[in-house]
């Protein structure tokens, strides 16, 4: 008998995904589809909500976790937070999407069908407790993704960024495969939880190391970590730019899901193989990351490289725990939460940047300067997301850098403590960049090429202003209330392993 | 019937690593495609090798999805690249549309 | 075990007859100069594994590979050297010069051995008889519709979502057509 409430998240949102389909065949008015698609996307919502709160529910029985499929598919806590994280930020990129789309010609139903078709993907991975299921579930995030990142079909610069993505993206996935068939090969298992349980002698083999490198190297490439970064702020340019919101928080959480999920739960007995090799990659993509993104004069490819640095920032607790052979449960945590923080932060950083970029039609830093005269509004708003992306209490972003520096610092040893200095020295190099973005546009003068009174009389389209509302909260909300994000690291840090089935 | 399953991921082996020198090695978008196709198929080959060695069917069904993920994969890559030749020829082809009628 | 008793044995001429066949083909796919050749030499290789496969006892996925591989992709290939008017003809510029070329084989051929030395390592080349029950196809049925339900029912949301996406990416825009 299958749990049909524990899988209900997924139901809902596939039969969103074709009741957006069949809107947009069907109505004459594109923007039906999308509100067809928030209103599936507030209807997940709710068995997510149910789930985790189904102990305090009347009428409700069996409580987290909830194992399914003989323990290849397994709705934990920490599966209903990435759950609602992925479903969040489709919301957010719709809200964005649907004036950005209106803006020219698009195709818009396709254009939402191929997102929730993204965020079903997430949404599936987040539960998958195999390797069959969570690739399947990946190549679900990457395929529209790809898609999608060449949607402005007349752009050179969309088709390339397209072309680009998904010949480093497939290339990723066969590696990411290879590793898989390889440890398939020598354990005869996909299932993390016997692959947890794999003997030592089985694990001594050398091909069990060979494939673990390899699905290592296919998840770099979609968490763009350094050293298979390079396509990333070309692609964020390229895509429009509501894609690159959505790739840059949806695309990664999906890497750093399977990531994540791959190391903590599958192969917990080598941490000492991969957790150097984490460790490695969060101190390269936070330095190269910050470095280039200081030399950036546009601001998407600035993002662009943040967010390579910030992919930095989530792997080092996590990568230094493992290294050094502590207790990989806190990193984990610290690493879920930061990793949560970013997508909401990232999210409304984009949107700022759209809602600049549909009056300015540049998304040149130059061209920023004195946004205050023009705009108080979204210069305060660019004020909280950047800082909050640089750590600056109290937004949320300082309790996601808090997490992450108390979780290093208990790792201790070497390991712990050298990732905690670099990431120190590289939130410093972080602050001049992201402090450079607000001065241009608060104090700076209004350069003479920008009409101020025709940009005074510009409005932010209303599913925008919703966007930059909801992020824009839970920005300040998270960041004032430090209980809220103690008790997301603690939920999110319920996940069953391997000794718990 | 007897097998030797060792032989064949040993060609799987070789399979994968010619189809990277492919992607590195080649500029035409099409041929760097088909080099992704001959490293799929060598997974595909190395998880069929593994079940039968093993004696297990999960083998065949992983290789039974990485065809049909590889097929969803060449009809998205197709689509990017008549996107981008299309863009690169209206800028010469419409030129040449007005003459054609 | 010598290669003499290797060569003794049926199944392994039958095994070479097939692979070397796959290897020079896949060679010539990535070294060949003419995109429609390479196609082709694509077709050779993929029917090599194909015939691979049913030797392994996996029959359904041999099939599939003929029916999916060589039936719907290179199909699929083609057009897209039509629809992109790729060089027929040799052309030089396709590859990157000598100089590039050279890393690229060597790593490629540093992959092949650590992979191949690991495989071999591992695995072992013993010999083994084809196991009955890895054989049926429909053990692969029952096991997709027993425990891999979640994959199949999302592998159908990839194969829709490229369809449709494929479809908006690759049509040609009206300019009269102001959606």
């Amino acid at each position: 008998m299958i749990d049909y409430h524990a899988i209900l998240p997924e139901i809902i949102l596939a039969l969103t995904v074709l009741a957006v389909l069949v809107t947009d065949l069907v109505t004459k008015d594109k923007y039906y589809a999308a509100v067809v698609g928030m209103a599936g996307l507030f209807a997940t919502m709710i068995p997510l909500l149910t789930l985790a709160l189904c102990d305090d529910l009347a009428g409700c029985s069996g409580e987290l976790p909830r194992v399914l499929f003989g323990g290849s598919y397994v709705v934990d806590q920490y599966a209903v937070v990435l759950k609602a994280v992925f479903v969040f930020a489709v919301f957010i990129a719709l809200l964005l999407a649907v004036a950005y789309l209106e803006s020219d010609r698009y195709y818009e139903g396709e254009f939402y069908f191929l997102l929730l078709a993204a965020a079903l993907g997430g949404v599936v991975m987040s539960s998958s407790r195999d390797f069959l299921t969570l690739i399947i579930g990946l190549e679900l995030v990457s395929g529209p993704g790809f898609l999608l990142a060449g949607w402005r079909k007349g752009d050179e610069r969309s088709n390339e960024a397209a072309l680009k993505f998904f010949i480093i993206g497939v290339t990723g996935l066969a590696l990411l495969l290879m590793g898989v068939s390889l440890v398939y090969g020598i354990t005869g298992t996909q299932l993390f939880a016997e692959l947890a349980a794999t003997p030592q002698a089985i694990v001594d083999e050398p091909v069990f190391a060979l494939g673990l490198l390899f699905v290592l190297l296919g998840f770099t490439f979609k968490i763009s970590a350094v050293p298979f970064h390079v396509w990333t702020p070309d692609v964020y340019e390229g895509a429009p730019t509501p894609v690159g919101a959505w790739l840059s928080v949806g695309s990664k959480t999906a890497g750093f899901v399977g990531l994540l999920t791959v190391c903590y739960l599958a192969f917990p007995q080598v941490s000492n193989l991969w957790g150097p090799a984490l460790w490695l990659a969060a101190i390269l993509s936070m330095t190269v990351g910050n470095f280039v993104a200081i030399q950036q004069t546009n601001v998407v490819r600035l993002l662009g490289y943040s967010s390579i640095a910030q992919a930095g920032f989530i792997l080092a607790p996590f990568g230094a725990a493992a290294a050094a052979g502590a207790d990989l449960q806190q990193a984990f945590a610290a690493s879920v939460t930061y990793l949560v923080i970013y997508a909401v932060m990232n999210l409304g950083a984009f949107g700022v940047v759209i809602a600049v970029g549909t009056r300015l039609k540049t998304y040149e830093l130059a061209d920023w300067s004195g946004m205050y005269r023009w705009s108080a509004g979204l210069a305060i708003l660019v004020g909280a997301f950047f800082l909050s992306l640089a750590g600056i209490p109290p937004l949320a972003g300082w309790f996601a850098k808090l997490a992450m520096f108390s979780a290093t610092i208990a790792v201790g040893d070497i390991w712990g403590y050298s990732i905690a200095v670099v990431a120190a020295l590289n939130t410093v190099v972080a602050l001049v960049y992201y402090t450079k973005v607000v001065k241009t546009a608060f104090f700076d003068p209004v350069p003479d090429t920008i009409d101020v009174a025709a940009l005074e009389g510009m409005d932010v389209a209303p599913p925008m202003q919703l966007a930059l509302g909801i992020t824009a909260v839970l920005v300040l909300v998270l960041g004032v209330f430090p209980g809220l994000v103690s008790t997301l690291a603690q939920y999110s840090s319920e996940v069953v392993t391997a000794a718990g089935l | 019937m007897i097998v030797t399953p060792g032989w064949y991921m040993a060609l799987a082996a070789v399979l994968f690593s010619i189809g990277g020198a492919g992607v590195l090695v080649r500029r035409n978008a099409l041929v760097m495609f088909m080099s992704i196709e001959l490293m799929l198929n060598s997974v595909n080959l190395t998880f069929v090798a593994a079940g039968t060695g093993l004696g297990l069917i999960e083998g065949q069904v992983a290789a039974l999805f990485v065809i049909v993920v590889a097929a969803a994969e060449v009809t998205i890559g197709l689509a990017i690249l008549v996107a981008v030749f299309r863009g690169r020829a209206t800028a010469n082809v419409d030129e040449l549309s007005s003459l054609g009628g | 075990m010598t290669i003499g008793d290797w060569l003794t044995e049926s199944a392994n001429w039958a095994f070479l007859f097939l692979a070397i066949p796959t290897f020079v083909a896949s060679v010539m796919v990535v070294s060949s100069r003419n995109v429609v050749r390479a196609v082709l030499y694509l077709v050779i290789a993929l029917g090599g594994s194909a015939a691979l496969f049913l030797m392994l006892g996996a029959e359904f996925v041999g099939w599939t590979v003929v029916l999916v591989y060589i039936g719907a992709v290179i199909i699929l290939f083609l057009i897209g050297i039509m629809i992109t008017r790729a060089p027929l003809t040799k052309s030089v510029d396709l590859s990157h010069p000598i100089s590039a070329k050279a890393p690229a084989a060597l790593l490629s051929v540093l992959l092949f051995g650590v992979v191949a030395w690991a495989v071999v390592e591992s695995f072992g080349l013993e010999t083994i008889p084809l196991p009955e029950e890895a054989t049926r196809t429909g053990e692969i049925g029952l096991s997709i519709f027993t425990s891999w339900v979640i994959p199949f029912e999302v592998v159908s949301f990839v194969l829709l979502a490229a369809l449709i996406g494929g479809i908006v990416l690759a049509r040609k825009d009206e300019p009269a057509e102001v959606p």
